[in-house]
């Protein structure tokens, strides 16, 4: 038992005290030692023995006591243990200060700051003041004046043990603080270097001093030296826990399953020989983390948060309880335990990954701010984290910022070339704004995956496909969804080995039999990532004008996920092409059964429904909860309604036209709001501009249909064909033929493959009122050959030809050949209206059979007249031929003579001349009285004109008839619906690709469909007018647009058979 | 199955060529002829390599020709025009062997019996199918295209328009395409109605059947679809799908493999009937492609199966089919 002996003073005696039997009170201690005036060293033994046995406040007593203002006068002469006493306090104050927090931290290390100045006034070159100053600045992370300080004593004595070890620990720590490595591994290099000289020095110091060495050898990458040293100090002091928890940990970095299992068994045994050490928790926290024993985790970190008040490791444990929480997605806990994380960190540069995952539990939340403050924190130390870089990008662009965003991934590809992620989200973020970056960016992404030898994603195949398909380059769109569909049964469905086996699949859309059939043979498998691409491949193929693979694509799709909305509306569009209404509107049945709300099956049935007389007026309701649906923000909803409301103006229903007049002006209200709410909806201003039109203000509606000809023609994605049209329709009201004959051209060729009838009548129209008869003859019979069974077509081309020949006989000259022309031209007519006379009996083609009689006769009239000029031009002609043949002989035999006679002839000729010209003014003349026979033939059938008249006054009452041609006006803009329905379908669930990829659909595409609708509602007025300008019976309607035009066209009619004055 | 350009005259006539046929090689004349009609109402013959001009233009087929059809023994043909008249006439002669018509119904598409025996014609507005003996031409039968079970009333009644004829090649079979996409099939010894073939509703502007089966039938259709249908089993037996706009035109290699279509997108198609797919794609016309016709086997020197097709834009086209 080791025992203190205090000489008693002025005796030989000595005052015996057990160490171990210390009193609690240290004041009889004190006593003692103040009255027998014990050397100082004494004081020392004393209270070091407190302090080992943690009896800190005895400790300080004595030593406080020690060196007291009355012991430096006592003992001025014992500099040693004055200073000793003194580099103890501050040793004491400087651990305190290490141990404590801010602000008690400063004033402990302000107090040992003044013991050792105190220890250097006594004696400034003893070398331990400087050590334990050295320590002092360590503490206060001082390093360079901690080096200073160990230096000085170094310089001194190149051996001094403590000062090399500090010295060594100082330069240890510059390492760790050195900003740039070879730098600090020059600093580890130079700690270890002193460390060695110290075990030379002292070979049986303590084990920790090996530590040093371990460390050192572990910084400078000799990871096996390092372990060596480990292992030697764990020889030494086998409860060494540090060497321990150090060993482990590198038996962790291996990351090797062998390894990581020692290394887990040293953290235990750690753990076990020290069970507060905070270090070895978190280790093993964080082992117990990545085994996924979440129950672990937060018991070692919680004991590791108890037994350190170290800030740094306590961050690290509220981390790994964070982590664990994180993990098991109970977000609100993590993102507590992130906070108080990062609450112990003072810096950032400290201990960073807190931040990052506070950083992803914002984001989670969508705090993006406050995520956004996280991870530039984390930049802060490291400016280079892509990861965090593309947390930032991905805030942004959450936040809307988009050029930030690209920025932000921008600065990542520049950092890492390879990171095909940022690639990727650059690529979308610019897929609305610059389609040939954003597909470099997605190649790219493509070309790093594939170089890395990792599979592209299917969502990455499918950007770069819809983006080809964007561009319509149809054929590498086709390679990238094939590459993004892999193997499957898509592919025997594409080459024709599953499909062809499909019997009646037109007929039977919903039949899923064929694929009950294969899933005998082969489980048919459709995995849900790729069911997007597989739609979008769909597409392409009915872009690619191959609905019958498209079709077998969607029901596969309906078959393995029946939920499928937009598969069942592309159906339905594909049977609506083909004309099979009732099929499509089944199968918009079947959508809006999974989702009773959902705009576009809504929209589509209305369009539908428009189609036919009896649902016309539910289209409305369907138009209506579809801009419901949407919450108004659709400015296509809106269009459609709009577009009913034209429609209903132009019904044919018996209405007040009060109505008319209400339907015209919500449209107009409407057609007004979309375009407020999107400036450049051209179908708005198309509707406008229609509107306008029938105001018959052609101005306004040119500069409406104009500007938007112009926005469409810049544009691949929008097309408009109906302002072409509705265009040349201003053309022709203002008289401008030829400027509509080109547009009607056009539109009819750009268009529509020269396809449609109903151009090519507004085209004959055009002809017709420009005068040009074989022209606007030869327009009707195209469109009687692309519309057979349209009679419209064959009245028209009658008239046509009856109005050619009337034309032609009252020209004042014409040729033989044109009188013959004549002739035949009104056999062809009569031959057509006698043919629809005859059918009108079997069909209603809504034709009076009277007024085609009356065209008959009329014809038939002409015929008669024509024949008569006809007979008279032949014999005129035959007459000149001969004439001509007498002069030419007369002439030949002129030239004879002249060549007999040279000489003299040129008098005798030149009367011969005279003859000749006689000669024809005798024939001139007649043709005077061949015309003049021609008038009177026509002059004089006087009840004629009074049937004429009789005609018009039966147009106007004849209900019959109007009503006839009123049916026929329907089922006209019927068919005309639905061809611009086709395309307005055809587009539409596009945009649902677009949604399903996660891009934005935006309020822009939308709209290009309903205006077909206008623009055929506005053509179908015309039409009716078309037919009115031809056939009389619905001339009561010509008060509207184009009623200039047209009014003269009766005029010169019924003047015709009794006109050539 | 491929099919290789072999010659072409532009500005064959003044204006659209709407139809085309081939005239089989006879007795009297070595070759086959390839006749072509357009709405410059004319009829014009070809020879069969050179497309040299092999008899001067027929006039007087009023308001545009919209359908020809040859004869098998090669000696005349039956040129449709949109007045309805269909005129038979005397391919070398030109000479007018007589004048048809079907009053008050239109006529539009014709065919000849495999045998000869009789002339079809699609009755337009009537809705039926309107024959003759080919003998001393007397109207032999009005075969009228029923209403569908199940179909709506036809208000307007131009949805019956029957556009299109084709008899099977053992004569037994008789179908027509109209307006409204119905299909009609007739047992052409009885003169019976059969049934209705379903799937098309749209216009059905052309039809064939197979010559190496004659229960094959193929339609083309506005709808731009090819269907294979098996006319006596009621079956639809296939679709094909590829153009951009509406097939107009259909024929079938004498070998039965291949058909051809031609488009409103100014296409020719060549497809693999077994395999179901498109095989070729010919963009030479620069307009709708009315008629497609392959040249009937037999005759001098024939080797090469030959494609005709005629177009909107004047041209006429001959093809190598191999």
């Amino acid at each position: 038992m080791a025992s203190v002996y205090i000489p008693v003073q002025g005796t030989e005696e000595e005052v015996r005290v057990a160490l171990d039997l210390l009193p609690t009170d240290a004041s009889d201690i004190l006593d003692i030692l103040k009255a027998e005036q014990a050397p100082l060293h004494l004081w020392l033994i004393i209270a070091r023995e407190y302090f080992k046995q943690g009896k800190i406040e005895q400790f300080r007593q004595i030593l406080e006591e020690g060196s007291g203002p009355e012991i430096d006068d006592y003992y001025a002469d014992v500099k040693y243990e004055r200073i000793a006493i003194l580099n103890a306090l501050g040793a004491f104050h400087t651990f305190l200060g290490k141990a404590e927090r801010a602000p008690q931290k400063e004033a402990h290390f302000k107090d040992a700051t003044q013991y050792y100045n105190r220890a250097s006034r006594i004696d400034e070159t003893e070398p331990s003041t400087w050590i334990g100053r050295g320590q002092l600045c360590v503490a206060k992370g001082e390093l360079q004046m901690a080096s200073d300080s160990f230096k000085i004593v170094l310089d001194d004595d190149g051996d001094n043990f403590p000062a090399l070890l500090g010295q060594a620990s100082v330069y240890f720590l510059m390492g760790d603080t050195e900003q740039q490595h070879k730098k600090a591994l020059e600093l580890y290099r130079n700690s270890l270097e002193l460390y060695k000289r110290a075990l030379r020095g002292y070979a049986d110091c303590p084990a920790a001093v090996r530590l040093g060495i371990a460390f050192c050898r572990y910084k400078l990458g000799q990871l096996d030296r390092a372990r060596q040293a480990f292992d030697r100090v764990l020889q030494l002091d086998p409860e060494n826990f540090d060497a321990l928890v150090a060993l482990a940990i590198m038996d962790l970095q291996t990351n090797e399953a062998g390894e990581i299992r020692s290394g887990m068994e040293k953290m235990r045994r750690a753990f076990e020989i020290y069970p507060y050490c905070t270090l070895a928790l978190n280790h093993l926290a964080n082992h117990y983390f990545f085994t996924g024993q979440h129950f672990v985790v937060e018991q070692l970190s919680e004991t590791a948060l108890s037994s350190s008040s170290h800030v740094l490791l306590k961050s690290q444990s509220y981390y790994n309880l964070a982590r664990s929480y994180h993990s098991k997605g109970d977000f609100e806990t993590a993102g507590r335990y992130y906070i108080a994380s990062v609450k112990e960190v003072n810096k950032p540069q400290d201990f960073v990954l807190p931040f990052v995952g506070l950083g992803q539990i914002q984001l989670k939340f969508g705090d993006f701010k406050r995520s956004l403050a996280s991870f530039e924190k984390v930049l802060e130390v490291h400016p280079e984290n892509c990861e965090s870089l593309k947390a930032i990008g991905n805030i942004y662009s959450n936040l809307g910022e988009n050029d930030k965003a690209i920025e932000t991934f921008k600065k990542v590809t520049r950092i890492d070339p390879k990171d095909h992620q940022a690639f990727v989200e650059l690529g979308e973020l610019l897929v609305e704004s610059d389609w040939a970056a954003a597909m470099e960016y997605l190649k790219t992404a493509c070309i790093l995956l594939r170089k890395a030898g990792e599979k592209v994603p299917v969502e990455l195949l499918n950007g770069i496909g819809l983006l080809y398909f964007e561009k319509a380059e149809f054929e590498l769109a086709e390679q990238s969804f094939k590459e993004a569909l892999g193997d499957g049964i898509w592919v025997s469905i594409m080459d024709g080995t599953a499909g062809s086996s499909m019997v009646n699949w037109s007929v039977q859309y919903r039949d899923q039999s064929l694929f009950h059939q294969l899933e005998e043979n082969i489980p048919l498998e459709l995995p849900c990532d790729k069911v997007t691409t597989l739609f979008n491949y769909a597409r392409l193929l009915e872009e690619l004008h191959d609905t019958v693979k498209a079709s077998h694509l969607y029901r596969l799709i309906i078959f393995k996920y029946p939920d499928y909305i937009d598969a069942y509306l592309r159906l339905a569009s594909i049977a609506k092409e083909k004309n099979n209404i009732q099929l499509s509107i089944e199968l918009i049945g079947d959508a809006l059964k999974i989702n009773s709300k959902y705009p576009n099956a809504l929209s589509m049935l209305g369009s539908l429904e428009l189609q036919s007389d009896e649902t016309w007026l539910t289209a409305k309701e369907h138009f209506r909860d579809a801009k419901d649906a949407t919450e108004g923000k659709d400015p296509y909803s809106w269009l459609q309604l709009g577009n009913w409301n034209y429609f209903a103006a132009n019904r044919p229903e018996k209405k007040a036209p009060k109505f008319e007049a209400t339907h015209r002006e919500k449209a107009k209200e409407i057609f007004l709001n979309v375009l407020k709410q999107n400036h450049g909806n051209m179908f708005a201003a198309n509707g406008l501009g229609i509107l306008h039109a029938e105001k018959a203000q052609w101005d306004i509606s040119k500069e409406l249909f104009t500007q938007v000809h112009e926005a469409a023609s810049g544009s691949i994605f929008v097309q408009v064909p109906d302002v072409w049209i509705n265009l040349a329709h201003i053309y022709f009201a203002q008289g401008l033929f030829q400027q509509a004959v080109k547009m009607y051209q056009n539109c009819a060729r750009k268009f529509f493959y020269n396809t449609d009838a109903t151009t090519l009548l507004y085209l004959s129209r055009t002809h017709y009122e420009a005068e040009q008869w074989q022209d606007c003859r030869k327009s009707l019979l195209r469109a009687i050959h692309l519309a057979p069974s349209n009679y419209l077509l064959r009245f028209n081309v009658g008239v046509s030809m009856q109005k050619f020949s009337a034309s032609t006989l009252q020209k004042t000259k014409r040729t033989v050949d044109e009188v013959r022309a004549t002739v035949s031209e009104l056999q062809n007519a009569i031959r057509v209206f006698s043919l629809l006379s005859v059918a009108s009996t079997y069909h209603s083609h809504g034709f009076d059979e009277r007024k085609i009689d009356t065209h008959v006769e009329y014809c038939k009239h002409l015929l008669d007249a024509a024949k008569v000029h006809r007979d008279a031009a032949e014999q005129a002609e035959q007459q000149t031929k001969q004439k001509l043949e007498v002069t030419r002989q007369i002439a030949l035999a002129d030239e004879a003579r002249r060549r007999a006679e040279e000489q003299r002839k040129f008098q005798l000729e030149r009367r011969k001349q005279e003859d000749e010209l006689k000669q024809v003014m005798q024939q001139e003349q007649h043709f005077e009285r061949v015309k003049e026979q021609w008038k009177t033939s026509n002059n004089t059938p006087g009840k004629r004109k009074d049937r004429s008249r009789h005609e018009d006054e039966d147009g106007d009452s004849g209900k019959r008839r109007k009503k006839g041609g009123k049916r026929r006006k329907d089922q006209k803009t019927r068919m005309q619906y639905e061809d611009d329905e086709e395309d307005q379908y055809r587009n539409e669930p596009e945009e649902d690709d677009y949604a399903n990829m996660t891009r934005d659909p935006g309020g822009d595409k939308p709209e290009k469909a309903p205006d077909h609708l206008l623009a055929a509602a506005g053509l179908e007025d015309s039409d009716a007018e078309d037919e009115t300008g031809h056939s009389q019976s619905v001339m009561e309607r010509k008060r509207r647009a184009w009623s200039e035009s047209d009014d003269d066209e009766p005029v010169q009619r019924s003047v015709q058979p009794t006109s050539p004055e | 199955m491929k099919l290789a350009g072999f010659k072409s005259v532009d500005g064959a006539h003044e204006d659209s060529i709407w139809a085309a046929a081939w005239v089989p090689a006879a007795d009297h004349r070595p070759t086959a002829l390839l006749l072509t009609g357009s709405i410059d109402e004319t009829v014009r013959a070809w020879q069969p390599d050179d497309l040299a001009v092999a008899s001067p233009p027929a006039g007087g087929h009023a308001l545009g020709v919209v359908s020809l059809a040859a004869h098998p023994a090669g000696v005349i043909a039956a040129a449709v025009s949109i007045d309805s008249h269909i005129r038979v006439f005397d391919v070398d002669s030109g000479a007018s062997v007589t004048t048809l018509d079907a009053a008050p119904s239109e006529v539009w598409g014709v065919q000849f019996h495999p045998k000869g025996i009789a002339l079809a014609a699609a009755g337009g507005g009537s809705g039926s199918v309107k024959l003759w003996d080919t003998e001393k031409w007397q109207p032999i039968a009005s075969l009228p295209v029923p209403r569908p079970e199940g179909a709506r009333p036809d208000k307007t009644g131009s949805g019956k328009f029957v556009l299109s004829v084709a008899w099977s090649p053992d004569g037994k079979l008789l179908a027509c395409g109209s307006m409204d996409g119905t299909i009609a099939v007739y047992d052409a010894v009885r003169m019976k109605f059969l049934h209705h073939l379903d799937g098309h509703h749209m216009p059905v502007r052309s039809m064939v059947f197979s010559p190496v089966d004659p229960h094959v039938l193929l339609t083309g259709c506005d709808d731009s679809h090819i269907h294979i249908y098996d006319a006596k089993e009621k079956g639809l037996i296939g679709a094909m799908s590829g153009h951009a706009s509406w097939v107009l035109s259909i024929d079938v290699s004498p070998d039965g493999m291949a058909v051809v279509t031609g488009s409103s997108d100014r296409t020719i198609r060549l497809w693999d009937i077994n395999a179901r797919a498109s095989v070729q794609t010919m963009s030479n016309h620069s307009d709708q492609v009315w008629a497609v016709a392959f040249r009937p086997p037999g005759g001098e020197g024939v080797r090469a199966g030959r494609l005709a097709s005629a177009s909107d834009d004047k041209s006429i086209s001959l093809y190598d089919y191999s």
